[in-house]
């Protein structure tokens, strides 16, 4: 038998039931050792009282109470999905019908983007006429609306007089805009003074 | 998604209810408190020692826990990182209130017996209140009582070793010390406890019960 007696933090050792490398001889010393075994046993005593004590319950509605003072943050990406989840038929039949519709309706789109794009030159022409179209019709409209706020007659002496024409409708226009603006504010200023 | 019941959520480990907290599921939430409440209150009211207070204590760590919840990172224990939250708040509440002491025995920069007098002030006695009953009841037990008188660090690492059931690791994350450290507070707190307990032993009483 080890003569010395067991150092405190090898009580520990025991205590916290360790089963590592060198624990063995310890438990062989506290076997034949009186003192020891006394020590282990007093330290055992009280680790097993601390193992006993209770937990103990708060006030009664702690968890309402700190559900009323945290922020509950739900993530974009979460609140994407509920909402999709929503749509989602909670029937069986419905749940097929839908996933046919979707699969039809995928697959559809799905060919016609790739018969698009094999037709790259189809698409070009596609594009280039539609561009054109909308170009004209936004010139048409641009020039129709002139006509109607200032008449054909000042658009004909405009178009005659040619880029000094333009310049000098251009320079009326703004002339216009500031006396319409001030006019307005004196017109509220009247007012506001009035009441 | 399916949506968990609460009766699912009460079978699932924390890492998985920890998930779903970070997805914005109430109930989530609520079953993290129901699975902590006891422990996380126990714990802070060892260490403060005062119901009332241990009630607003746990509830402000549940706030900071739960609000910062996104922030949480899935390595570290969920229970580590709750204890470790309700540790601090009971230390630094434990800290301010060593601060805010004032003597009762007049002030400690008195020169002579008459200042000594006049700086000094006596409690007037109360009658005990019943939630200080419930307090007498609850931490009155002898080895209540000891732990009580063990120093605050020494209290938290010996209470998370044997009353959480902690390993020595667990408790060196939880209260961000070094692991040798932790090994010596629990010693040291277990020869406390040994020494204040031995009278107990030497009059034939169990150390956990109440000597009549």
């Amino acid at each position: 038998m080890n003569h010395r007696h067991l150092l405190p933090n090898e009580i520990d050792l025991l205590v916290d039931e360790e089963s590592g490398f060198g624990v063995q001889p310890l438990r062989e010393h506290v076997r034949g050792c009186p003192d020891c075994n006394a020590r282990l046993d007093s330290a055992k005593r009280v680790a097993s009282a601390l193992s006993e004590i209770p937990l103990i319950a708060p006030r009664y509605g702690l968890e309402d109470r700190v559900m009323s003072r945290v922020p509950v943050f739900v993530p974009w990406h979460v609140s994407a999905r509920d909402s999709m989840v929503q749509w989602i038929p909670t029937g069986r039949a419905a749940r097929l019908a839908a996933a046919a519709v979707v699969g039809v309706g995928g697959t559809l789109v799905s060919s016609l983007t790739l018969w698009i794009a094999t037709r790259g030159d189809l698409v070009a022409m596609i594009t280039g006429l539609a561009g054109e179209g909308a170009q004209r019709a936004a010139a048409d409209a641009a020039g129709d609306l002139i006509v109607a706020i200032l008449g054909p007659q000042v658009v004909t002496v405009v178009q005659q007089l040619g880029s000094l024409g333009v310049g000098l409708a251009m320079g009326g226009f703004v002339v216009a805009s500031f006396a319409t603006v001030f006019g307005l504010k004196r017109v509220a200023a009247s007012t506001r003074a009035r009441s | 998604m399916k949506p968990v019941s609460v009766l699912d959520l009460a079978n699932l480990p924390d890492a998985d209810v920890v998930a779903l907290a970070q997805q914005g599921r109430e109930p989530a939430y609520r079953e993290l408190i129901r699975r902590y409440e006891r422990p996380v209150f126990s714990l802070v009211y060892r260490m403060v020692r005062d119901r009332e207070l241990a009630e607003d204590l746990t509830q402000d760590t549940f706030i900071k826990v739960l609000s910062h919840i996104d922030k949480y990172r899935s390595e570290f224990k969920f229970s580590s990182w709750l204890f470790k939250i309700s540790n601090n708040v009971a230390i630094d509440h434990l800290r301010r209130r060593q601060l805010d002491t004032v003597s009762m025995d007049g002030s400690p920069h008195a020169t002579n017996a008459d200042l000594t007098d006049a700086t000094s002030f006596e409690l007037p006695t109360q009658d005990e209140t019943p939630l200080q009953e419930l307090e007498a009841r609850e931490l009155g037990s002898e080895i209540e009582r000891a732990i009580g008188r063990l120093r605050p660090e020494y209290r938290a690492c010996i209470l998370l070793r044997h009353v959480e059931d902690k390993s020595y690791e667990e408790i060196a994350a939880t209260l961000d010390l070094p692991l040798g450290t932790v090994k010596t507070y629990i010693h040291r707190a277990r020869h406390e406890l040994r020494k204040l307990l031995e009278h107990l032993k030497e009059e034939g009483y169990d150390i956990a019960d109440e000597p009549a």
